[in-house]
């Protein structure tokens, strides 16, 4: 999964830990999620698009598994 | 408040667990070799615990949660792979001992065994987990 957080947060000129403080999570997950280390609930993925302005889809480049 | 009562109270048993540590090693006399290993586990714990207390004392002064949906996942998973841990060092640590060293391991022993693994396996998951941020 690929995210487009970096980029729409950087457009909004926010810094991880005010991207977190917006969404109420800590920094590290902000960082991870950004990684796409981590895959959020679907609340947090809302949470996260709302804070930037933008919708889930927008937000989280779902690749197909071609293997599964 | 929630984020508050969780440090005070891992703050709580920390302290505990360092006066009772504390009692334990002033009241031993001379501490044998086989007591060092036991010992030196609990103070990994302790110096783990306090690290997670101190990171989520962090966060609760920068306005951010202590704890976030990501973080009780891997408690979760922490929390299952030390209760794993612990099932199997009661059944293997006599088992091994017996096994290895023609001991009998006595009943007070395999629990601390058990005590020491399950939480040791905690510490180390949780901690591996949420650096991995997986």
């Amino acid at each position: 999964m690929k995210t487009r957080i970096k980029e729409l947060r950087a457009r909004y000129d926010l810094t991880q830990e005010d991207l977190a403080k917006r969404v109420g999570v800590r920094r590290e997950t902000i960082l991870f999620l950004e990684k796409g280390k981590y895959n959020p609930s679907l609340k947090l993925a809302y949470d996260v698009a709302k804070a930037l302005k933008t919708t889930i889809d927008e937000l989280f480049i779902f690749e197909d598994d071609q293997n599964g | 408040m929630k984020d508050i009562k969780g440090i005070l109270l891992g703050l709580g048993i920390v302290a505990a667990v360092i006066v009772t540590l504390s009692f334990y090693v002033l009241n031993a006399g001379n501490i044998e070799l086989d007591e060092i290993f036991p010992i030196g586990i609990v103070l990994i714990l302790i110096g783990s615990a306090m690290y997670i207390l101190w990171d989520r004392i962090k966060n609760v002064k920068k306005g951010l949660p202590a704890q976030d949906e990501r973080l009780k996942l891997t408690n979760y998973k922490a929390c299952s792979y030390g209760f794993i841990a612990s099932i199997w060092s009661a059944v293997g640590a006599p088992l091994l001992s017996g096994i290895l060293f023609d001991y009998e391991m006595p009943g007070h022993y395999v629990t601390a065994v058990v005590v020491l693994c399950g939480g040791l396996t905690f510490m180390v998951s949780y901690l591996y987990l949420a650096w991995k941020g997986k």
